[in-house]
């Protein structure tokens, strides 16, 4: 008596397990935005759930008729689980939706900043992306366009891994803006880069007297491409004199740094810009 | 050791009878399945494991502070999720996901508490792979195959239980102290 | 009866006027208003500072004729958003330098807590017999004037607009300006361990820059995190170099393997003026036999800067950065008029010093 109970009980499991675990068809993989239909999983009135990356969809439907999903339910990429339940019976399914035709770009361009004739300077990241902000994870061609300030564009192809593509570009010798363009069919991103002039070369200093006053100024301050270092530049004037050391940072101001100092006796003055350093002068004061 | 008289009588019982002891195992093995396939997955509070190989990762090389930081702060992502998922609570999701991916689970506990479904997830570990570390260092792509049990539940009512490996593919951005999930996209096995 | 009994309580009552008066330092104060001696002259005028009873401590100076009470109190508690402004006198101590029965020469330190932390000066007070009571002589400080004229300022600023919040991840944003620690030396201090030197600002727009430092011990775990607080100018402008100290107190340089340096930069809307003139640095002793690094500011742009901060890196023989002193210099900067500072140097740092580099950082009413 207690065998066939047992064995009942067993019995009972296995089907238990079975009912529950039904599988309810549905497509191996749909586009995201694309509505479609679940076939019916059975009579009689149920509850229909789908669970998606960003959905928790739960609505009472007819068993026996196809269950349909509208195009907004889903439009995120992922593994969605579908389920009906009538009465004590569920049965359930997955599929993954896929991302859409490329329709927008993520383009990252970095640094908006760089200093002339820097190789491999600027770095340019392309993320490829569907309608709904989903990641195109199917290789995908986009077009890589550079346009310096002075000259033409030069215009590269590149696929895509995994929806992302990259490329690594040297900054021109001239400073001004380059302009950096992806575009894949009708998606196109532009970023702008600032090629400014890098440290300063070749510093040099003058001096001459202005009313018993030493006015010290440099020549105007380029890099050693020609580009004028950009104003605002801090130059560093160091006198050391009879009455001890007197340092000024001055900004370069229309590409020139200027400043007057008094001077007694003989008088040793530097000139730096950051870590570049200028020329010297030894001058005599008191006049 | 003293053993009771009834215990010395039910041994007899079942070396002395084959039938039931083949019944008796069948019971026990069932009881013991059906006990092991009963819901047990909990709002767990302990971090999950994760494990990063970024050996093919490029092209540009990982700092060893960002080997360190991207699986313990992916381990807290997936920790925040379980917990927010399962209590419907969204501002548990504002210290690891950022962008789409916060912006996408949001939108799920908006509809959890609507419909009364809601997700435990019993982490079993994840083992990460860096496919792509920008030149800039400012995104980080990665694969991540997860060993999970997941539960839906209907308010108290469990209606789907399943142990599953899923693949997904995240990208990770850096924020002030911490790199955050930006995208997490779950992928069939084998892709991309 | 009754007569007697009124007559008792106010025996009584005057008698507890007294001796609460009496307890209450009466007799003290009635002692030092009449300043019997020198110190109690000195003691009594700076009390009334203290108090800000400017009248009262005004009364007390000898030389009252050629002290405008306007200039002693500004000399006293600041002028223009200058730090004493912000500042509170919290206690004094004063001894005698030289004393005869007619003047002696007593000196002051005055101990102010001010918005950034305690201030001390120093001030040498002569004191002069006058009568049967001895009085101060202020150190006459005329302020210089500056003719009326027109500074020409070629403005030069840079203002910043960010990417908004709300702004795809993504979309194109203004880079933080890059910036490179330039020099870093680890000193092991009598109390603490202390890391010093310098950063520059490698970009072409003005940084907002804080150096912060983590110990690692041998076993590679952090043993300690600090910040340079506000011995850094945080205001970099491109090229701008500044140096920088962090103090790690009650630690030792033996339980340290490595330092994890950390510069941060951000972006800020900043100014290219003024322009601060560091003239006449020279290291000396000073009366209580210290070292000091001295030196005047002298502002050349046309506005007033309110909190001047000064810091300075001293170099060895090598080049390397060996100590970063800094201090909060009191009074404003008016434009063209020379103020002086002092920054102590310890002692056996002083006697390694064969260079040193200042800078100067500073604080405005309406921004910084």
């Amino acid at each position: 008596m207690r065998a066939l109970i047992s064995v009942s009980l067993l019995l009972s499991f296995v089907l238990t397990t079975a009912l529950w675990s039904a599988e309810l068809k549905v497509p191996p993989q749909v586009t995201a935005g694309n509505a479609f239909s679940i076939s019916g999983a059975g009579s009689g009135q149920g509850t229909f759930y789908l669970i998606g990356p960003a959905e928790s969809i739960k609505r009472q439907v007819d068993l026996a008729n196809d269950i349909q999903i509208q195009s907004e339910e889903v439009e995120h990429v992922g593994r969605y689980t579908a389920i009906t339940c009538g009465g004590d019976q569920c049965s359930s399914g997955h599929f993954y939706v896929h991302a859409a035709a490329p329709d927008r770009l993520g383009l990252i361009v970095h640094p908006s900043r760089v200093p002339v004739s820097n190789p491999n300077a600027i770095s340019a990241v392309v993320f490829v992306f569907d309608d709904f902000h989903n990641l195109v994870l199917v290789p995908q061609s986009v077009k890589l366009t550079v346009t310096p300030t002075a000259g033409s564009s030069i215009s590269e192809s590149r696929n895509t891994q995994n929806g992302v593509t990259w490329v690594r570009l040297n900054s021109a010798p001239k400073g001004g803006p380059a302009k950096i363009e992806a575009a894949i069919g009708k998606a196109s991103e532009i970023r702008v880069v600032q090629q400014v002039a890098s440290d300063a070369c070749n510093l040099q200093m003058k001096s001459s007297w202005m009313s018993g006053k030493l006015v010290i100024e440099t020549n105007p301050v380029r890099d050693c491409t020609g580009n004028f270092v950009p104003d605002g530049t801090i130059v560093s004037f160091t006198k050391t004199d009879a009455d001890g050391k007197t340092t000024v940072d001055v900004p370069l101001k229309k590409g020139i740094a200027k400043v007057e100092m008094p001077v007694s006796g003989q008088a040793h003055i530097t000139v730096a810009s950051g870590v570049v350093t200028g020329n010297e002068l030894n001058v005599s004061g008191g006049r | 050791m003293i053993r009771p008289a009834w215990y010395v009588r039910k041994m007899t019982n079942t070396i002395h009878n084959p039938i039931r002891r083949f019944a008796r195992i069948t019971a026990t093995t069932c009881l013991a399945l059906c006990l092991a396939s009963l819901p047990r997955v909990s709002a767990d509070t302990s971090l999950p494991t994760v494990e990063l190989n970024a050996e093919k990762m490029g092209p540009r090389q990982i700092e060893d502070l960002t080997s360190k930081s991207i699986p313990r702060d992916y381990a807290f992502a997936w920790l925040s999720m379980a917990q927010a998922l399962d209590t419907n609570r969204k501002d548990l999701l504002g210290g690891y996901f950022t962008g789409l991916a916060k912006e996408n689970l949001v939108q799920k506990i908006a509809d959890q508490q609507k419909t009364g479904i809601h997700l435990k997830y019993e982490d079993h570990g994840h083992k990460l792979e860096g496919l792509f570390y920008s030149p800039a260092g400012d995104a980080m792509q990665l694969r991540d195959q997860a060993a999970l049990e997941i539960q839906i539940l209907d308010g108290d009512k469990v209606i789907q239980t399943e142990q599953v490996t899923l693949h997904f593919i995240v990208l990770m951005t850096p924020g002030a102290d911490r790199w955050l999930v930006r995208d997490l996209e779950t992928i069939p096995e084998g892709k991309p | 009866m009754k007569r007697l009994l009124a007559i008792g309580i106010f025996i009584i009552t005057v008698v507890l006027v007294g001796i609460s008066w009496f307890t209450s330092g009466g007799l003290a104060r009635q002692r030092m208003y009449s300043a019997q001696t020198p110190e109690e002259a000195v003691r009594l005028m700076v009390s009334q500072v203290q108090a800000h009873n400017w009248d009262a401590a005004y009364s007390r100076l000898a030389n009252r004729g050629e002290v405008d009470k306007a200039a002693f109190v500004r000399d006293l508690a600041g002028s223009n958003g200058s730090l004493l402004t912000y500042a509170n006198l919290e206690s004094f101590d004063v001894w005698g330098l030289h004393q005869t029965n007619q003047d002696a020469i007593f000196r002051a330190k005055l101990h102010y807590s001010t918005a950034v932390g305690p201030l001390e000066t120093f001030r040498d007070l002569k004191v002069e017999h006058d009568g049967n009571t001895w009085k101060v002589f202020w150190p006459t400080t005329r302020l210089p004037k500056l003719a009326p004229q027109v500074i020409p300022v070629n403005y030069l600023r840079w203002d910043v607009i960010n990417r908004g919040a709300q702004d795809d991840w993504g979309v194109q944003n203004v880079d933080n300006p890059q910036v490179r620690i330039i020099s870093m030396n680890a000193l092991q201090r009598p109390d603490s361990v202390v890391l010093v030197g310098e950063i520059v600002n490698e970009d072409t727009i003005p940084a907002y820059v804080n150096v912060s430092a983590t110990l690692l011990g041998p076993d590679g775990n952090e043993v300690a995190q600090e910040g340079s607080f506000d011995k850094i100018s945080h205001t970099l402008l491109p090229k701008q170099v500044s140096p920088y100290r962090i103090d790690f107190p009650g630690m030792r340089m033996d339980k340290i393997k490595s330092v994890r340096m950390d510069a941060k930069a951000m972006l800020i809307a900043a100014s290219a003026d003024p322009v601060i003139e560091v003239g006449q640095q020279h290291i000396e002793t000073d009366a209580l036999n210290k070292k000091v690094l001295r030196g005047q500011l002298v502002n050349q742009s046309g506005q007033i800067v309110n909190i001047p901060h000064v810091i300075a890196s001293y170099y060895d023989g090598n080049g390397k950065v060996i100590w970063v002193s800094d201090g909060y210099v009191d009074q404003e900067l008016l434009p063209q008029i020379p103020v002086s500072f002092g920054l102590d140097v310890p002692d056996d740092v002083a006697k390694n010093v064969q260079n040193y580099h200042v800078v100067v950082n500073y604080y405005e009413n309406n921004n910084s």
